[in-house]
């Protein structure tokens, strides 16, 4: 029968977690652990969200900053090329002005000259001076602080340049004065002479630095004005002084702002804008260092009431995980101290089944030679009250020779019934293993002969005796072999086999005939108050609690079973117990 | 007047005969039989009016022989003996037509009671 069961059956392993409350109190470092873990899991699960939000808000808010901050720039800038461009224009119209209204005679004349760069000088304060150049170049009149009536500027570009454009400004210079101005000219015909004259005015080079101060600089931000070919014509406060070669790389300019970004060896970026000044040789720069990462920096520190709130904040989040985790570990420890007291409620209550089992089949045993005792006590007296002669000898001597022998059995059963008791304390001896069984099918004897069930043993004589628990594999035994007698039939069979499995471990079967458990149950029949048997006839404790002192003594229990074909339990026992 | 025939079952050979004998004594004609397997036998030949029924024999179970007689002579009454009292066995007492049922030990005048109220039951 066991080959067959080999053959056919299927094994399955036992259920892990049956073993976890017979190991013992759980240590305290597990719940440190445990704490530990789930601080960090609830900070991780609430703080993934928290910094997905604050990333996304951050590029967001950056993204929105640097617009901000580009459209700021690109309105100064503008606004200072429009400020600088009204200026140039508007002394460009007063100069052609004064040329269309003076004739040329009046122009010519020196007080007349000057009473006019008085005027002009009265209006606008950043005039140097004033003065009238013929179409040869030489300067007629002259009204300003220098002695340049006489000078010749024919050969000077800006003279050639006015005589053809009819109108000009220049790039900012030394010439004779001797200090750093550019000059506005403009070309009046002279159509009856066929020829034409340049009424000219020097402007102080400092007009346009202070339209440059008017762009809002912080820290080492810097604005200048540089001509076309990178000459600064103000006054740079990191890249240069007037008229020397600005320090940077401007890319060419067009009539729009354009934002450039600059890579400084070993400093932070600067942003450029930079665009044309209309009618003028310039182009005006503002370099930043602030960027919008930097402006956004400063937003949120400048905001100390917020800091503090987010401090607040997660601080709070943080006292509220650590008493979550508190709260949560102290549901796992009280939830586990109440799954460990149950399971030793279990196995008391298991034991005490095995015990209530053992218990019917003794007083059953004992019944029957208390029974005989009984009727030969009681025969004996009969036969004294039934006459007044000396009773029979012989007769009674047999009668008490039969309650003698009654009182022998009833020793006998409660001397198994006391060695069975006496091993339920857990002790690891050294034990024979077909002693220890052929000990329990003794106390089913009874039954099983009172329902002609055939218990047959295979037991190897030369099985090594091994380090265990007798009591606590007695009852194993008795739980599965009680189990088997429910499953088989009348008539049935059960074997129990022992032999060698390998160098380190022993093993047992119990193999019956019976109806065998059907592949969907058979996963339950090792947990807690699982049970086939009908209503009042079986606790559901007697495999789980099998399950855990076979683990406990390092062993394993494995089932193999066929529906209506039957069972075999296999019980593997290490040879030495576990640690020796 | 005919003495009460009272068939004793039971598988402890020297709980049967020394009942048996004790109720010789007091006047029933008892006898008594050790192995399921005899009890109809002896039933059919001696047709007893009370049967003393072990309710636990090997190999078989006293119900099915309760039955068996009673289907084969209701008239006659059986007396269960059981190892211990319970709702159980009243009730399996009650489904197979036993009189009553005793437990084991047995009071002998507890049982004598019992049989003389079986043989009651029997005349009506």
């Amino acid at each position: 029968m066991i080959d067959r069961l080999r053959r056919k059956g299927t094994s399955w392993s036992a259920i892990p977690a049956l073993t976890g409350p017979a190991e013992g109190p759980l240590p305290k470092d597990r719940y440190k652990g445990l704490r530990t873990r789930i601080f960090l899991l609830i900070g991780t699960l609430a703080g993934i969200p928290l910094v997905v939000i604050t990333v996304i808000s951050y590029v967001w808010l950056q993204g929105a900053l640097k617009e901000d901050f580009n459209n700021q720039l690109k309105g100064n800038v503008e606004s200072t090329r429009q400020s600088i461009e009204f200026f140039i224009e508007e002394r460009i119209s007063a100069l052609r002005f004064l040329a269309s209204a003076n004739s040329y005679s009046q122009l010519s004349d020196d007080k007349y000259l000057n009473d006019i760069f008085i005027k002009f000088k009265r209006e606008f304060g950043e005039l140097v001076d004033l003065g009238l150049i013929d179409s040869k170049g030489v300067q007629l009149t002259y009204s300003g602080p220098y002695d340049l009536r006489g000078k010749i500027y024919s050969n000077q570009d800006w003279f050639n340049a006015v005589a053809v454009r009819g109108v000009y400004v220049s790039d900012v210079f030394m010439g004779y004065r001797k200090i750093p101005h550019f000059a506005i000219a403009v070309k009046k015909e002279l159509p009856e002479k066929g020829t034409f004259c340049i009424l000219r005015a020097t402007i102080d080079m400092a007009t346009l630095n202070r339209y440059i101060s008017t762009v809002n600089l912080k820290g080492r931000d810097d604005a200048f004005i540089i001509n076309r070919d990178g000459i600064l014509q103000t006054q740079s406060r990191f890249h240069g002084n007037v008229l020397e070669k600005v320090k940077l790389e401007v890319p060419h300019p067009n009539d729009t702002v354009t934002l450039g970004e600059i890579r400084q060896a070993g400093g932070a970026p600067l942003i450029l804008g930079f665009t044309t000044i209309k009618n003028s040789p310039w182009i005006i720069g503002v370099t930043v260092t602030s960027t919008a990462q930097s402006k956004l920096l400063d937003l949120l520190t400048s905001d100390i009431a917020a800091i503090y709130l987010a401090l607040v904040l997660i601080v709070m989040g943080i006292i509220a995980n650590m008493r979550i985790t508190a709260t949560v570990v102290n549901w796992i420890r009280e939830a586990e101290q109440e799954r460990e007291e149950a399971i030793v409620q279990t196995h008391h209550t298991g034991r005490l089944a095995s015990i209530g089992r053992l218990a019917a089949g003794v007083a059953h045993e004992i019944n029957n030679p208390l029974a005989i005792i009984n009727e030969k006590a009681g025969l004996m007296k009969d036969l004294m009250l039934m006459s007044n002669e000396p009773p029979d000898k012989e007769k009674f001597l047999g009668l008490i020779k039969a309650i003698a022998d009654s009182v022998n059995r009833c020793r006998t059963i409660t001397h198994r019934l006391l060695g069975f008791a006496r091993r339920m304390d857990v002790q690891h001896e050294e034990i024979d293993l077909n002693d220890t069984i052929r000990e329990v099918i003794e106390f089913l004897d009874k039954e099983t002969l009172y329902r002609n069930i055939k218990l047959e043993t295979h037991l190897r004589e030369d099985l090594p005796r091994i380090v265990s628990d007798k009591g606590q594999l007695q009852q194993v035994f008795l739980n599965i072999i009680n189990n088997a007698i429910d499953a088989v039939s009348d008539g049935g069979m059960i074997v129990v086999s022992t032999e060698v499995k390998d160098q380190d471990r022993v093993r047992v079967s119990i193999a019956d005939n019976g109806q065998g458990i059907p592949r969907d149950t058979i996963k339950n029949i090792f947990e807690p108050f699982y049970t086939t048997k009908g209503k009042g006839k079986g606790t559901g404790l007697g495999l789980s609690i099998s399950y855990g002192i076979i683990q406990r003594l390092g062993g394993d229990i494995l089932v193999e079973s066929d529906v209506d074909e039957g069972s075999t339990f296999y019980v593997e026992l290490p040879i030495r117990a576990a640690g020796q | 007047m005919a003495r009460a025939k009272v068939l004793l079952v039971d598988d402890e050979i020297e709980f049967a005969a020394t009942l048996s004998e004790r109720l010789n004594i007091r006047g029933y004609d008892t006898s008594a039989v050790y192995s399921a397997d005899a009890v109809l036998d002896k039933v059919r030949s001696d047709m007893p009016d009370v049967v003393i029924l072990d309710l636990k024999m090997p190999g078989t179970s006293g119900l099915d022989i309760l039955k068996a007689i009673k289907q084969f002579n209701p008239s006659i009454e059986v007396i269960l003996l059981t190892g211990h009292g319970s709702e159980q066995c009243t009730a399996e007492c009650e489904s197979g037509g036993a009189f009553d049922y005793i437990m084991k030990p047995v009071e002998i005048d507890n049982l004598t009671v019992k049989i003389d109220m079986a043989l009651e039951k029997k005349k009506k």
